[in-house]
């Protein structure tokens, strides 16, 4: 008899501890998602009902233009950022790592310091350093091509130059995570491997870049999340043009419900980058672990 | 019972005192919306002041928010559950967008007289703009805005352009005006025209006044974007809008602050801009800041036919929620809309020409320079394509900075860039 209220207890105890994470979750996650699935297959405006329409969003959304430059353009972004930022990050994070004690503070809190910042701020302190006719930059530019760059009104520089404004931003951040990483590495290994004889780079290859990967990949998979949400810079910088060069999807979202008050097809847009970003960022995590399987 | 009789009591005697008071004290409380920045919010601050202490059973509560988008929307969204404002300007261009939403309510005959005011008392033009589709009234236009050519004379003397008072002149064809700007240029005008030419605003206007001189259609009443001939006049259009870029009698990339600095500068001989730039010109010209001669003129007869993109402010009603507006409530919003079309000479002087006949025909206003100079304008207005996704703020807007602005900087020819502007407003269309 114990036994059994016991258990029944335990249930209980443990259900009302799970209870208010579960209502959270259902209130701000799930029902949210449950409305975004049933908008998108309304023709609802932004505010109020709309009615039933099927597939019809859908079928709108794949035969519109401006979605695949929106998905192109994605792409083209995350080729731009998500490993050049791992990268440079890795570089950052060896070299602060062999500061130690105050420089080493000094440095990450250089480093991390642009993180701080809100994306407004970033964005204005970059149109303001390339800005066309007084840009403190535009000298450099003038130096290399000979004439001073429009960067975010010409269509061959304007994601370019958002990735590298957008890697300056949020760097920092994958720094100390890479940095998190290096310290979690025990130097014994080091130090047996020294007496083994082996260089530098065998370090490197053999027991810095193994024992990181999994922080490695974490860092890949959350930047590839983060890129694909790409918004606030381009509707700041430069607005999607010209011609579209820097239209992205979360764009394409904003335009459709605030500016065309198109509720339902805003809704539809926005699920398939939400799948589009659930599918990808899964399966890139898995082929990463897949790739060094033996080390996770 | 000794209860209810005290509550009796007391209720009787609240609706007395209530009943005393209503006459004489009820005062209203309007909640009034505006977008409007910089001079033109200057003015309208004032009006309102004015107003206030002119008017102590009616005071109006003003907020300014940010013009285009963040205002609409935000109009939009509060209109919804009945917590917008009790009377909002409004951009004539966007009511087709606006009655889509179900943001705007009738104004009604009865209103209209509650302000003192007839269907007839505005320019036509302006009052059609305000209807919908069925010609039921859904806001008051208050004024027409356009964009007018300013010129710099200085740059002109001597030349055939300037007649003997030292007024523009003789400008009535595209090469009549490249002619001017040469010679402008020859006298070392360092940029003779200047436009927001990397603006959506600056250069939709242009883009949609030159299509308009050559009788083109952006949309169509039935939705068609650019349709029959159109294309190609929209394609000349751009054509010549390239020309001036490439010739360097524009600015490269101007955005709007920067664009209007080379001419108050001096260093532009013409501005193609809004008439809400007068007050920024008298002002530095009354501080003799200025270091030359100014005037400005309806923008002159380039192609065929003699018109100008025009749009107005206006105020309307918004919808409150679910409920009806307070009867009392709206009478008190009309008067306001009434007084401020009567005084609407203040807001002429920000440039702008008012849609109130009377006050547009004053002595007062034949008198102001320099719109009494160009508010002939007013008669051959084009006003926005009625649609949705035209106006203010609008996907039509967009383009003009998405795709007109980087042909006329090399990156697109005009045809491509007219190809693209049709088949991506076209599908925007719903």
């Amino acid at each position: 008899m114990a036994l059994i209220r016991n258990k029944k207890r335990h249930g209980l105890i443990a259900l009302s501890l799970i209870l208010p994470f579960l209502a959270i979750f259902a209130l701000v996650f799930a029902y949210p998602l449950y409305e975004v699935i049933r908008l998108s297959f309304t023709d609802a405006p932004l505010i109020g009902e709309g009615n039933w329409i099927g597939l019809e969003n859908y079928i709108r959304l794949f035969s519109d233009r401006l979605f695949y430059i929106s998905i192109k353009n994605n792409a083209y972004f995350v080729v731009l950022t998500v490993i050049p930022t791992t990268m440079i990050a890795m570089v950052i994070a060896l070299a602060v790592n062999r500061l130690s004690g105050r420089w080493q503070a000094l440095a990450l809190v250089l480093f991390f310091t642009p993180y701080v910042l809100p994306v407004s701020v970033v964005t204005q302190i970059w149109a303001w350093m390339l800005d066309f006719q007084f840009g403190v930059l535009q000298p450099v530019f003038a130096f290399f091509t000979g004439k001073p760059v429009p960067v975010f009104k010409n269509p061959y520089w304007v994601l370019p130059s958002i990735a590298v404004v957008t890697i300056w931003w949020t760097n920092g951040f994958n720094v100390l995570l890479i940095l998190a990483g290096l310290r979690n590495i025990p130097t014994d290994l080091y130090e047996a491997a020294s007496l083994d004889g082996a260089t530098r780079r065998q370090l490197f290859a053999r027991i810095t870049w193994p024992l990181l990967w999994p922080v490695t990949a974490l860092v890949l998979t959350l930047q590839l999340i983060l890129q694909l949400k790409l918004f606030d810079q381009v509707y700041l910088l430069s607005e999607g043009g010209p011609f579209n060069s820097s239209y992205v999807l979360l764009l394409m979202v904003y335009r459709e419900a605030f500016q065309l008050n198109h509720g339902g097809y805003a809704a539809a847009i926005s699920l398939i980058l939400f799948l589009l970003i659930a599918v990808v960022s899964v399966l890139q995590y898995q082929l990463l672990r897949i790739g060094k399987g033996k080390d996770t | 019972m000794h209860f209810r009789k005290i509550a009796l009591a007391t209720a009787l005697s609240l609706s007395a005192a209530i009943g005393v008071a209503t006459p004489a004290f009820a005062q209203q409380t309007v909640t009034w919306w505006d977008f409007l920045s910089g001079g033109d919010g200057v003015r309208m601050k004032a009006l309102i002041t004015q107003f206030n202490e002119e008017h102590p059973d009616i005071q109006i509560k003003g907020t300014t928010l940010e013009w285009g988008v963040p205002f609409y929307t935000k109009v939009r969204t509060s209109a919804a559950v009945g917590q917008g404002p009790d009377v909002m300007t409004y951009h004539l261009s966007r009511l087709p967008l606006g009655l889509s939403e179900g943001v705007l309510t009738p104004i009604t005959d009865a209103d209209l007289e509650n302000a003192g005011l007839a269907r007839d008392d505005f320019f036509a033009a302006a009052e059609k703009a305000a209807e919908g589709a069925d010609g039921t009234l859904y806001a008051v236009p208050f004024d027409i805005h356009s964009i007018v050519l300013y010129y710099n004379a200085s740059y002109l003397e001597g030349s055939r352009f300037l007649d003997d008072q030292g007024k523009l002149t003789g400008i009535e064809s595209v090469a009549d005006f490249e002619e001017a700007m040469q010679v402008a240029a020859d006298n070392g005008s360092q940029t003779p025209l200047t436009y927001a030419t990397g603006d959506d605003g600056g250069v939709y206007r242009v883009f949609y006044t030159l299509l308009s001189q050559q009788g083109g259609t952006l949309i169509s009443d039935d939705g068609e974007i650019l349709p029959g001939d159109s294309r190609e006049k929209a394609v000349k259009a751009v054509e010549t809008m390239t020309k001036w870029q490439s010739e360097g009698w524009q600015p490269e990339q101007a955005l709007y602050e920067a664009s209007v600095a080379l001419f108050t500068s001096g260093k532009s001989a013409f501005q193609l801009n809004g008439v809400w730039e007068v007050p920024t010109m008298k002002d530095l010209a009354e501080a003799e800041q200025l270091g030359f001669d100014w005037g400005a003129v309806e923008v002159p007869k380039l192609m065929d036919t003699r018109t100008t993109w025009a749009d107005s402010h206006a105020f309307a009603i918004p919808t409150q929620g679910k409920d009806e507006m307070d009867p009392e409530k709206r009478k008190a919003v009309m008067t306001v809309i009434g007084w401020m079309e009567k005084h609407a000479i203040a807001w002429a002087a920000a440039g702008h020409i008012p849609a109130y006949k009377p006050v547009a025909e004053s002595t007062e206003f034949a008198e102001m320079e320099p719109n009494a100079t160009y508010s002939s304008l007013a008669d051959a207005a084009t006003y926005d394509p009625r649609s949705e996704i035209a106006g203010v703020a609008s996907p039509v807007y967009d383009s003009a900075i998405n795709i007109i602005s980087p042909a006329m900087h090399g990156y697109l020819s005009p045809e491509d860039a007219v190809e693209q502007m049709t088949s991506e407003l076209q599908s925007r269309m719903r």
